[in-house]
């Protein structure tokens, strides 16, 4: 099973995966829920098993969007999905909330640039590579202002073709203006992820902890439902400064581990 | 530029209150200042009818933040309690004032940064008795559109 609601949307998808990796999607639910995901991700979670006929306890692991994304939405989704997998006593693993929307776009050849709601004024900027089915990440989670992200998107060779994601709502004049027709405006229904986008991006999250280590190793620590950290919103201020004081590392703006990237 | 509303009852407040939460609109943001008992709670209120807002506010001092239905989701902090700005993420501060509904905060001058750029700030200055003068500076386009017609609906007002 896995899960995301750190946009203004709760994604739900279940699905069977083969000794083979082979995937069968089971049931799958996602709707718009802004400021009431507490309230409403765990009865759907029940609602969708009942319905599909699973009993709790053939869910074999729980894959959590870990973010970036909505600071409260993620707390949701990861403070439920720890409850769910102690409780179950399976192993838990995460999933990158702005891939989960990019795989809604698998079967497009494009570069699709997906643009996360930061708040603040900001957005969290990410590019794929999608095609096939597939899609991949170029790049690490980051926090950035609007203009200055759609100008950095506009300069590069392989610029997005699709944009994406719920940033858009209040930024699409600044992506549009900067890559003009070259970038085609997805409709709103696909910016946020499906049920079945959660399962693909869990499948491919390349950063740990990886539903595939917990296929083949359940018991292995890093799929721990303890272990498991959100990828938290910006850095605060402070943090911030004292980071660029340091001259520590490439500043992203994004906290958790690795500041969210693997 | 700001503007000064003279207040000289509790209910003239209100009533300014009230004239303000009528003319509202999404995203707004207000942040009130103003001594203990200087008439914050006193003016959302008034606020919460010109929402339509059926429910009793009461002051958020201790929830730290209400919500309220109306014409907007009527979101009503009181920052007073909290430590660091760290702890306006645990409240969803910005993602309950991006949200679409009014916003009045008080103690918000507490966090200056995180306010957004485009707010309405009133400061409430007491005078003898009931009387209060209402020192409205706003900090935006749209709050500066806000402030104008707030201060013409209070002048021209009519009802007693």
């Amino acid at each position: 099973m896995a899960f995301d609601a750190a946009t203004e949307h709760v994604a739900i998808g279940l699905a069977e995966i083969g000794d083979d990796g082979s995937l069968t999607m089971v049931a799958a639910v996602d709707f718009s829920a802004p400021r009431a995901a507490l309230g409403t991700l765990l009865p759907a979670v029940e609602q969708l098993l009942q319905s599909a006929g699973v009993a709790r306890d053939e869910i074999s692991v729980v894959a959590v969007g870990r973010g970036p994304g909505s600071f409260t939405g993620v707390r949701i989704a990861v403070a439920s999905a720890k409850g769910l997998a102690h409780g179950l006593g399976v192993p838990l693993t995460g999933l990158g909330t702005l891939d989960a929307v990019a795989w809604r776009f698998a079967n497009r050849e494009a570069i699709v640039g997906i643009v996360g709601d930061a708040m603040r004024g900001e957005v969290y900027p990410c590019l794929f590579r999608c095609g096939g089915g597939r899609c991949e990440r170029l790049g690490g989670y980051r926090v950035a202002k609007p203009t200055a992200a759609a100008a950095e998107w506009a300069a590069l060779d392989e610029a997005p073709t699709i944009l994406a994601g719920n940033g858009l709502a209040k930024y699409s004049d600044a992506f549009r203006s900067a890559l003009g027709d070259r970038a085609e405006l997805a409709d709103d229904t696909l910016w946020t992820p499906t049920g079945a986008s959660t399962i693909a991006a869990a499948l491919s999250e390349r950063d740990e902890p990886a539903l595939k280590t917990a296929l083949v190793d359940p018991g292995a620590l890093i799929v721990h439902p303890g272990v498991l950290l959100p990828v938290y919103t910006r850095l605060s201020d402070a943090e911030e400064a004292e980071e660029r004081r340091l001259g520590v590392g490439p500043v992203n703006g994004v906290a958790g581990p690795g500041r969210g990237v693997s | 530029m700001a503007r000064e509303i003279v207040s000289l009852t509790e209910a003239s407040t209100r009533r300014a209150g009230e004239l303000l939460g009528g003319i509202l609109e999404a995203g707004d943001v207000i942040s009130l200042t103003g001594d203990l008992g200087a008439g914050k709670t006193c003016l959302v209120k008034g606020a919460a009818v010109g929402l339509g807002v059926a429910e009793t506010i009461t002051s958020p001092t201790f929830n730290i933040m209400l919500e309220h239905h109306g014409r907007l989701e009527l979101y009503h902090f009181d920052l007073y309690r909290l430590q660091r700005a760290e702890e306006l993420d645990d409240i969803d501060f910005f993602g309950t004032t991006e949200a679409g509904g009014a916003s009045f905060i008080e103690w918000g001058e507490r966090f200056p940064a995180a306010l957004p750029d485009d707010h309405l700030s009133v400061e409430i200055l007491l005078g003898d008795d009931e009387a209060r003068l209402l020192v409205v500076r706003p900090s935006g386009p749209r709050a500066e559109a806000l402030a104008q017609t707030w201060a013409r609906a209070v002048e021209t007002d009519v009802s007693p």
